[in-house]
């Protein structure tokens, strides 16, 4: 009898026929079909043969894992975690909105798991804040206490999470400088995130932009860096701004603003980019960008790098791809979008910062390298940039509130996109994903919710405390669909790293210091010199740099530093801290400042040398004020903040906790950021290190992280001196 | 009809004027590369080129899939369907500037064909001439006389084969040049072109049809014969060209599909087209 060929079998037969009757016919119609099936049969051919590869090496590979030892879910409660950090999301106001109903999908969280406000880092920070999450560990053992940190040897502000550097070695060919060594990118947060913990035991992790993540770390998992990432001008983020007003040509604080010409319905521009290492003399590498415009239809045609993208105004393009060439045929790739913002009777347009290419990224941005590349092809371009949310943009009005939002929300659902995407690919593992979109928009929205906020006085305030609302809607909204892609073994935590409070005023600390004799000008100086310009370090004992520094100017430590260590700098700490702690506003008398915290009593960790001496906690409405922060000394200590920024949480911690949400019931003690970490060991049947601070909040534990579950847990920030 | 045929023989005739002392490759790649442009631009206005982009984009994503999630087969056998899928669509993108590029590509092909599919007859070497004649018209009661120019010479007398209603000479070519055959019947008669080789690449037309519009489109080398003529084609069998590659061989169609290839995905990123 003869036997039918299985159905397997005769659809590969088929299959066959079907691709051998394709040759001949694609050599008849020429080169037309020879693009199409040559490209096919190699995407064919590929497919099959890594189909064969990865059914032939699987085995080898589940057996190397065995043998390696890797515990794996052995005592494991779930399969699957997934976390959504929604940075800035303030306790007091979700708790309003699950009393008011409109937040359901949070409020099944509270009641069928946990729900309590999660106690911050100090300060309370997102760099910070994020990094103790990863690490379980408080600042000093991850050396990241603000965005910025000073060196010493200049009192000039860095970056404190990364450093990119030039190469280190160069091959001077003509007027080139070729580099033949990498660059410099190195990460300078220290300490161990708990995703390479649980990848050396074989756990996978998906973390998509958890702040401090740039450069990337190898581990068992994919990354995508989050805050912090760079744009292609290495900057945090500089968007451009093109005005034919004369009027509106002033420094713009995060941008720069273009002057353009208007010539005959036409304008003749450039977009500036990184600055030319391979050359010698350096400069800007620019591409020439001309704009028509028709003021008719009230839209532009922007010319650039051979595109041609026709833009009504208010409607943003989409992700344009931007080649810089700075010589020796090399490409250095950026992504951006362009936004005209008027046609006439002056002409403007504001261009994001430029991004750097996730398809062909000119710098790391992800673990590994192709996983950019890989969310890039399949989702579409997206946002890289770490600080996403062009907040400087509407700070200085350049955007609308509506073109922000239309922008911010954008960005959101590229992240959406990616998350779902990870929770989709992960049947097993972890899956951390941080929102920024709740952080931005609760910075340039908060004074809708503060009826005495001054910025409601001047600027474009012309929206209301609905944005605030729409905003922990659709965060609710996004926890209910992931909540339904997951099942009984997977848990779900949703957490903040810290909350947020108006920021009505300001608080110059240096000036301050200044006032009081612990900082000195240079004679003959105002001291609106940026980054400490104006001051004579010779006579200076202090001064404030970021969002909540206070450095003593430390002999030994300072290039010109006169305080000496040991008892002088204690003494000088003491009267500082009880100086400045019940500090009173001058209008109103309110108290502007609640602690300051010394960084010998609240941090224990290696890295605690390079903390600022005096950590300061504002109290609720202030915060430092924007001159402050960048080393500015003015006449009055106080001032209001009147920048759409009205929002803030670089305050003293106690009052900006998160929140903490999760479909599992914790033991009932006030969680700290610094537990999620060995929570999620613990769920996963792990112990946590001994280095973390956190311990698990397990309610009915694994067994592995007993020890301290049940126990009060000492934290460092409550030694801190009211 | 002859007049179209004319004017694209004409225009194959003037570009392929500067090559004709040179190696058949020349002239080969220099329509191949023209074409591939032709092809190129027609494939960039008739293609959805957003959809390509996409479809090839979600093609890397899925075998980038592979390398990235390579310890979860769940996820592998997933990415390999996802790929056939996605394959499949991209066959369809692909479809419709097929459709646009038949005609052009058939014509050129039709002119190379008469470039580079057969050779001309070398000196002192042998050919048979077909004549085929309509329905209705006997091969034996027919009275066909062949003829031959100067350097030809008709070498038999008429072989009629009835059942085929065909009548076959054998020829000798005698010296290069352009030669003509005569055929007559009755008072009317049909000229044909034989080509004997000079050394240099020429245009040989293999057989002169009688006007229809199909069979006219095929053999654009010469004006057809009337339509009320009982002659159908009047055919010279040439020997087959190849084109010799490291001593191999290789026919004018793949060199030209290879040839048209290579270049037009070189010069892809110049035109701008995603294939």
């Amino acid at each position: 009898m003869k036997r039918r060929p299985a159905p397997v079998l005769r659809a590969a037969l088929a299959l066959a026929l079907l691709l051998g009757a394709a040759l001949p016919a694609a050599a008849y119609i020429g080169p037309g079909a020879g693009f199409a099936f040559l490209s096919s049969f190699l995407v064919l051919f590929l497919t099959f043969f890594l189909a064969i590869f990865s059914f032939l090496s699987w085995p080898f590979r589940f057996l190397w894992r065995a043998l390696r030892g890797q515990k794996a879910y052995k005592h494991s409660q779930v399969d699957k975690i997934v976390i959504l950090g929604l940075d800035g999301m303030e306790p007091t106001i979700a708790e309003k909105f699950m009393a008011e109903g409109k937040l359901p999908n949070l409020s099944r969280l509270k009641k069928d798991g946990t729900y309590a406000r999660l106690q911050t880092t100090i300060p309370s920070i997102s760099p910070v804040a994020w990094s103790s999450f990863m690490t379980g560990s408080e600042p000093s053992k991850h050396n990241i206490f603000d965005f910025l940190s000073r060196d010493p040897k200049t009192y000039l502000p860095d970056l404190s999470s990364a450093r990119i550097g030039k190469p280190k070695k160069v091959l001077s060919l003509g007027k080139y400088n070729i580099p033949i060594s990498k660059p410099e990118i190195r990460g300078l947060r220290k300490s161990v995130p708990f995703w390479k913990l649980l990848g050396e035991q074989g756990i996978f992790s998906t973390i998509l932009r958890v702040p401090i993540t740039f450069p990337p770390e190898k581990f068992n998992g994919h990354l995508l860096s989050g805050m912090c990432t760079p744009d292609l001008k290495g900057s945090q983020g500089t968007f451009a701004f093109y005005t034919s007003d004369p009027q509106k040509i002033h420094r713009r604080e995060g941008g720069l603003a273009v002057p353009v010409t208007v010539e005959g319905n036409a304008v003749n521009t450039f977009i500036s980019g990184p600055d030319n290492t391979l050359l010698k003399s350096g400069g800007e590498i620019r591409i020439p960008m001309t704009i028509r415009l028709d003021p008719e239809r009230d839209e532009a045609v922007v010319e650039v790098d051979g595109q041609s993208l026709r833009l009504k105004k208010g409607v943003f393009s989409p992700w344009t791809g931007l080649v810089f060439k700075p010589g020796l045929g090399i490409k250095v790739r950026s992504i951006a979008r362009f936004l005209v913002t008027g046609v006439r009777p002056h002409f403007e347009m504001y261009v994001t910062p430029l991004n750097i290419d996730p398809e062909k990224p000119a710098l790391p941005i992800s673990h590994p390298f192709i996983y950019s590349v890989y969310l890039a092809k399949l989702l579409g371009r997206f946002i890289t940039l770490g600080e996403a949310n062009d907040t400087w943009a509407l700070n200085e009005g350049v955007l609308s509130e509506e073109a922000f939002l239309e922008l911010t929300y954008s960005n959101h659902r590229e992240w959406e996109a990616m998350l779902f995407n990870a929770v989709k690919k992960t049947r097993k593992g972890l899956v951390v994903c941080v929102f920024e979109t709740t952080d931005s928009i609760q910075h340039m929205f908060y004074r809708y919710l503060d009826k005495a906020h001054p910025a409601l006085k001047t600027g474009q305030a012309k929206m209301g405390a609905s944005v605030i609302e729409d905003l922990y809607r659709r965060m609710d909204d996004l926890v209910g669909r992931v909540e339904k892609t997951l099942g009984d073994k997977s848990a779900l935590i949703v957490m903040s790293d810290h909350g947020f409070k108006s920021f009505r005023r300001g608080v110059n600390l240096n000036s301050w210091l200044w006032k009081n004799g612990y900082l000195h000008l240079k004679e003959g100086t105002s001291g609106d010199g940026e980054w400490f310009k104006d001051v004579d370090w010779t006579r200076t004992k202090a001064y404030a740099l970021g969002l909540g520094g206070l450095y003593l100017n430390l002999k030994g430590r300072e290039a010109q530093g006169i305080v000496g260590p040991g008892a002088e700098a204690a003494a000088l700490k003491a009267k500082l801290m009880s100086k400045l702690a019940g500090l009173k506003d001058d209008a109103g008398g309110q108290v502007g400042i609640n602690i300051l915290f010394d960084r010998d009593v609240v941090y224990r960790g290696p890295y605690r040398e390079n903390a600022p001496d005096l950590i300061v906690g504002y109290a609720e409405g202030y915060r430092a004020s924007w001159d402050s922060v960048t080393g500015k000394v003015t006449p009055s200590v106080f001032e209001d903040n009147l920048k759409a920024w009205s929002g803030d949480h670089c305050i003293d911690p106690r009052v900006v906790p998160g929140v903490l949400f999760m479909n599992r019931k914790t033991n009932g003690r006030p969680p700290s950021i610094m537990d999620i970490a060995p929570t999620v060991m613990d769920l996963f049947g792990l112990a946590a290190p001994a280095h973390m601070d956190g311990r698990s909040l397990l309610a009915a534990e694994s067994g592995a992280d007993k020890k301290a579950a049940s126990q009060p847990l000492e934290r460092p920030g409550k030694k801190g001196r009211p | 009809m002859n007049v179209f045929n004319a004017a694209v023989s004409g225009l194959f005739d003037l570009l392929l004027a500067p090559f004709r002392s040179l190696s058949p490759w020349i002239a080969l790649a220099v329509v191949s590369l023209l074409t591939g442009f032709l092809m190129l631009s027609i494939y960039r206005r008739a293609s959805n080129q957003d959809g390509i982009r996409r479809v090839k984009n979600r093609i890397k994503a899925h075998l980038l899939e592979l390398r990235l999630f390579k310890n979860d087969l769940g996820v592998s056998l997933r990415a390999q369907g996802s790929i056939l899928a996605a394959n499949l669509k991209y066959i369809g993108y692909a479809f419709k500037p097929l459709l646009v590029m038949i005609v052009p590509v058939l014509l050129i092909l039709i002119q190379l064909n008469d470039w580079f599919g057969s050779r001309p007859l070398r000196a002192g070497e042998q050919a048979l001439v077909k004549v085929r004649l309509a329905e209705g018209y006997s091969p034996i009661e027919t009275d066909l006389r062949l003829e031959a120019s100067a350097g030809l010479v008709v070498e038999t007398p008429p072989l009629r084969i009835e059942e085929d209603r065909e009548v076959d000479w054998r020829i000798r070519a005698e010296s290069p040049g352009v030669r003509e055959l005569i055929l007559r019947w009755a008072d009317q008669s049909a000229a044909k072109k034989v080509v004997v080789e000079d050394g240099r690449l020429a245009r040989v037309s293999t057989a002169k049809v009688r006007t229809n519009i199909w069979r006219e489109i095929s053999h654009p080398g010469e004006k057809s014969l009337p339509s009320d003529s009982p002659v159908t084609t009047f055919e010279v069998r040439y020997p087959e060209r190849r084109l010799g590659l490291f001593g191999i061989g290789v026919h004018w169609l793949v060199a030209y599909f290879v040839l048209s290839i290579i270049l037009g995905f070189a010069f892809k990123g110049v035109f701008k087209v995603t294939l």
